[in-house]
Order: C-alpha cells, then structure tokens, then sequence
C-alpha cells in the first residue's frame, strides 16, 4: 500500500466495541505489514494504562495510537475520557526523557461513519507522518 | 513605684480610649520609628508597634517599642505565636518588660505564605489563647508555662484582638469569650466599616456581658482611594468593605477620594464613641500615621486625657 | 497511608548516573494505593530510565521488583538473593521503606524515586489529603474528628483564625476553615463544652522530643 508512514513501527491500541469483527478485519493488514503494525484491542479504551504505552515505545514502536470511542458514546460512560487523561500523563512522562509527546496520539472515532478498525488504520497510515524513526530504535 | 500603662489608665478612669498603629521599616533606621511617634505624640494614649505584619520582615517590635518609649509615647507591644515557640516568647515577655514596655497584644499572626519569607517554617508553638493565658500567669502568679517560677514578673496590660467580620459569625464572640477567660484585658477588632454587622457583634458582647469584663476599642482604617476599598473588600481574607463605602469613595473625584475617606473614619468613630460597651477606637493608618491627628481632632478626641503617670 | 510523589526524572537521572546496574525498587503498600510508587509506577520509571539510556547510547541494566512492603524485614528480605547483581537501589518507597532497605543491604547505595509528603486519605480517585501530622498525643476526640494541628494552616487549638471566610481558609481558597468544621460539628453535637474550653499548649514532645521516636512493646519482642 501507499503508506506515507513508511518504515515507521506503528502501535495500535483500540477499542472493541468500535469493531465487533476486529479480529478478522486487521488480519490483512497485519500480513500487510508484519512487524511494522502492531494491534492491541481493550474492551475499553478506559482500560489503556500509561505503561502500555510507554512499554510499546520500548519495544520499537515510533508511533503508537490509542483509538477511543467517540464523546458521549463510550459503552462504560466515561471510558474515553479517562483514556484522553491517560494519553497526556504517558506524553507527560516521555516528555522528561527528551522523547517527543506527539509520539503518543489519541484518535477519537466517529459515530456518524461507524467504521472498521482496519479503514482507520489505513487512515492513519496515509496520514503525514510527524515523527521519524524513533531515538530509542535508532540508537538502541 | 514602676511606670504603669497609660493605655490601662486612660481605660481605667472611664476616658474613651485612642490607640494608633505604627508600623516599623523595613531597615535599621531608628529615625522612621521616631518620626512617625512624634506625629502621633499627644493625640493617642498608645501606639501599637506591629510584629513583621503579614510575614514581612521589619524592624523588630520590641526594639520599636523601646525607642517610642524614649520618645514618651506608651507603646503596645504586638507578639504573634507564628515566629517564635514558647521559650522565645516568654522571654521576651520578660525583656519587653524590663525595657519600660507596659502593654502587650498578643496574636497568632498572619500565615508565612502572604509575606516576604514564604519558605519560613511557621511556628505556631501555642496560639494566641494560650499565648494571653501565659503572660497573665506570668504577670498575676509570676509562674511560667510548665510551673517555673519568675525571679520578677513582668508588668505588662494584655491585650488581644477580634475580627467580628470572619466566619463563622456566631463563634466570633465564644471566641471573645474564650480570649478573655484567658486574661485577656482589652481588645482591638479588625477594622469597621460594616457598622450593622459589627453593632449586631456588640449586641451578643454585651449579651455575654464580655463588655463590662474587658475594654473593647474598635478598629479605624481609613481608605486612601476607591481603589483601596475595592482592594480590601476583594483580596484581604477577613476584611468586610460593604458596598456603600465602596461606591460612596467611588462617587468621588480621585482627588478628593483622601479626604472622603477621613469623613467615613470620623463618622465610624463617631459611630463607635456612642456604642454601648466600646470603651475606645484603634486607628490602623496604614502607611499614613501622619493623618491620625486630624482625624482624632476631627472626632473631638482631642486633647487625649492626662493621666497620673504622664 | 503515607503519600508521596514522583521526584522530577532529571533528579533521579541525577543521583543514579554512576550506576549502570539498577534495581528499582517498588512498594505494595501506601505508596501503591496513592500510585506514586506500586508495582505499574516501578514498571513507568524503569522503562522511562531504559528508553533514556537507550536514546543516550548508555547501557544499563534495570530490574524490577514491587515488594509488599520496603517498612518491613520480612518483605525486604526478599531482595537478599538478588540485591548484590546491583549497582545501586532506586526505591520507590516512602522515606521509612528507603531508609529500612538502606539498613537491611549497608554495602549497597540507595537512592529514592519518592518525595514522601504527608499521612492522608485518598478522597476521592486521584486526590489525596493530608489529615494527620503524627503528633503523638491525638487530640481529635476533643475538635469533633477533625485535626486543628494538620487541618489548620495555623494549627490554632482554640477557635478560627481571622482569616475563615465563607468556610475557607485565607491561606489557600481550596481548603476548607478546618475550624469551621469543627465549630459546626461540634455545635451539631451539641457539646458546647468543648466549644467554649481553652485548649492548653500541646505537648509537643511527643512529636519531636528527644529525636526519631520509638514504640516498645515487650509482648512483640523477640526473645534474643
């Protein structure tokens, strides 16, 4: 595919309740790209813990993405709220070691256009890309 | 025959009272001290010295006191529990009297963290009810915290103060209540300028019958601008500025806003002189010592009354 | 529980740069519930620190470990077998499990992750309050369950300062007068008495009288 993202290591963490058939819709891109994707669904985006994300950076990832329910339609009320709480504090902390916050992004869904967990990676993965190679990879 | 108070004096034979605040500089200079107690000499029966109000570090009270002394005024001692543990404090119970000093106003204190030294750690050993209750057991039993007893005990007239303006209303005067079981023997209330509330204050005073054990002078500040009203209203926890001050120096050219702001002093003191159990006013000129006389004039509190000792 | 928070990482990255082996140390305890030094915090800063060396081209070693408790022999004794692989020990503890773990391993060098600040309650998720300064001699039964010494910025024992407006405390807006509290609980309680008793000075020996304190009690000695 033409991914703009190119040799960049992407990490998805996501909600299930966005896709019920996430686990068959990601199995292409997941062959697609080997490595490069990496896919973690929650049951809730409010189950993502700051040291999953930094744990994703560690492991190599240069982009790491938390996809949450959109506002007001979180299946446990507040569960998106909590994750975007969540994302700044991991930022936060990344931040004091010199890595850049946008590493980490929080992606809010949809409702209008209910789409599947691989449509939005895609999308993501077309986007400009606004990190590099991560300095924890690179100089690892 | 040691020098006595005039403060207790004047109270004594029955006079309405006048006290005045000095604050010290912030410097050695014992000139400032002098200047600001030749201004008030004669038209107060005391001054007050402050204890580095509000956390700033001035020229030590006691050391202000002793050269008012000098200078033939009677000072008022002011002694916050925030600088200070137990030991300091008694101490310098003890030296302010050696010194001449014959009245003494204890306080908690403003909290560290509004002055100029926020990273000061606050003492707070005792509280200003237990800091009355131990100087007048020094003075009548000549005994210290813990039971020690003085080799001389100090001769000094206690005093404390009152915010009938702070919350919650109703304890205000258990409070009073509780600062005079602990020996307090006058008291000075934070500045008035909402009359109502304080006449309803000296109603539960008087109710407690705390107006014939202690002598109560109410607090005089007068404002300098409409800026200074709005200020104190707004941003100094305690104050209670009403709206009507406000907007009476409000309606006044700025020019004209100082001597609008005497008028409402002179008026409150008024006020006060015919309040039932008010034995006296404290006039607060804050930075502005030099106004006291003409406000006392103004008042017809003028001349202060001779008393034996002076 | 004992509160604390994160020092700033350029502190710690400070204090450890000696060391290339490091065993962070983390507490189950107190510091767990107030999530500045359990088990998820230990796995936070250790991978922090790693992906820190890692972008500075610094090789180090960091190992894990959350004990149950770093206050307690019994619980630190379970880094015997291991502490000695170690240059340095970042403990995640309060400043007794810091200083306990200093005790029980006197070749190895500690440093804390933690500034311990206060004994509080977790009030509601995410906010912690300070209630209690241990001063030795509990003074709540007598100010309605609400502590004057703590919840005071003064620490007055006998009444409100002139600074309660409102309910609040002039010193800082967010708090509540703890004097308010105690007058309206005490009111409500209808012991007037206490209302209008004079509180004598404390006795603060009890606090800080002859340096750290000590509690002995024979019936939980060991016999040697």
């Amino acid at each position: 595919m033409d991914q703009k993202t190119a040799g960049l290591n992407i990490t998805i963490f996501f909600c299930q309740q966005l896709d019920i058939d996430q686990d068959k819709n990601r199995r292409t891109l997941e062959k697609e790209l080997g490595s490069q994707i990496r896919f973690f669904p929650l049951p809730c985006s409010g189950r993502i813990d700051p040291l999953h994300l930094l744990r994703a950076l560690e492991s190599g990832a240069d982009m790491v993405y938390l996809i949450a329910c959109p506002e007001g339609a979180c299946r446990y009320r507040e569960g998106n709220l909590r994750a975007r709480k969540r994302v700044g504090y991991a930022q936060k902390l990344i931040e004091e070691i010199g890595l850049e916050g946008a590493r980490i992004e929080l992606i809010t869904g949809t409702a209008a256009t209910p789409a599947t967990i691989d449509t939005i990676a895609r999308e993501l993965l077309m986007r400009d890309a606004t990190v590099g190679i991560s300095p924890v990879r690179s100089k690892g | 025959m040691k020098a006595e108070s005039n403060l207790k004096n004047v109270l004594t034979l029955n006079n309405f009272a006048v006290t005045a605040e000095c604050g010290p500089p912030k410097g050695a200079d014992p000139g400032a001290i002098q200047k600001k107690g030749n201004i008030l000499k004669g038209y107060v029966d005391s001054v007050n010295v402050t204890d580095n109000q509000t956390g700033v570090v001035r020229l030590s009270s006691m050391a202000a006191c002793t050269i008012l002394k000098q200078e033939g005024l009677d000072p008022v001692l002011q002694m916050v529990t925030r600088d200070r543990n137990r030991i300091a404090l008694q101490s310098d119970v003890l030296g302010a009297s050696s010194l001449g000093i014959r009245n003494i106003l204890c306080l908690s204190g403003d909290h560290q963290s509004f002055g100029n030294q926020r990273q000061a750690k606050g003492v707070f050993d005792i509280d200003s009810i237990q800091l009355i209750q131990a100087v007048r057991r020094m003075r009548d039993e000549g005994l210290i915290i813990g039971g020690e007893a003085l080799s001389e005990p100090p001769q000094l007239f206690i005093g404390a103060v009152a915010n009938p303006f702070a919350d919650p209303f109703d304890y205000r005067v258990v409070r009073l209540g509780k600062k005079v079981a602990a020996g307090a023997e006058f008291i000075q209330t934070q500045c008035v300028y909402n009359l109502k509330r304080f006449k309803e204050w000296m109603r539960q005073v008087r109710e407690r019958g705390l107006d014939k054990k202690v002598y109560i002078l109410g607090g005089v500040t007068p404002l300098k601008s409409a800026r200074m009203a709005e200020y104190m209203s707004t941003q100094v926890a305690g104050m209670d500025v009403p709206d009507d001050i406000i907007s009476r120096m409000k309606g006044v050219d700025p020019k004209d806003q100082r001597r609008e702001g005497i008028a409402i002093a002179v008026e409150t003191i008024m006020a006060l002189k015919y309040m039932e159990g008010v034995h006296g006013v404290h006039i607060m000129a804050i930075e502005w010592e030099d106004v006291v006389p003409q406000i006392v004039e103004e008042a017809g509190l003028y001349p202060r009354p001779e008393t034996p000792e002076e | 529980m004992i509160t604390a928070e994160r020092k700033p990482m350029a502190e710690i990255k400070a204090m450890l740069a000696p060391y290339r082996k490091i065993l962070v140390v983390g507490c189950g305890t107190c510091v767990a519930e107030c999530a500045s030094g359990g088990e998820k915090e230990v796995g936070l800063l250790a991978s922090a620190l790693r992906m820190d060396a890692q972008m500075e081209g610094r090789t180090i070693e960091v190992q894990e470990m959350t004990i149950d408790r770093q206050c307690v022999y019994e619980f630190i004794d379970k880094l015997t077998e291991v502490a000695d692989r170690y240059d340095v020990i970042l403990s995640l503890g309060c400043g007794a499990g810091v200083q306990a773990v200093a005790e029980v391993f006197p070749k190895m060098f500690i440093v804390p992750a933690l500034n311990t600040t206060f004994i509080g309650e977790t009030k509601e998720p995410g906010l912690w309050v300070e209630n209690c300064r241990a001063c030795g001699d509990c003074k709540l039964g007598y100010f309605a369950g609400i502590c004057p010494v703590t919840r005071c910025a003064k620490g007055l024992f006998n009444g409100p300062c002139g600074g309660s407006k409102n309910g609040v405390c002039e010193v800082d807006p967010d708090s509540p007068c703890a004097w308010q509290l105690i007058v309206e609980r005490l009111d409500s309680a209808g012991r007037n008495d206490l209302l209008e008793a004079i509180y004598p000075p404390a006795d603060w020996s009890r606090q800080q009288g002859k340096g750290p304190r000590k509690i002995v009690r024979e019936d939980q000695r060991s016999e040697s």
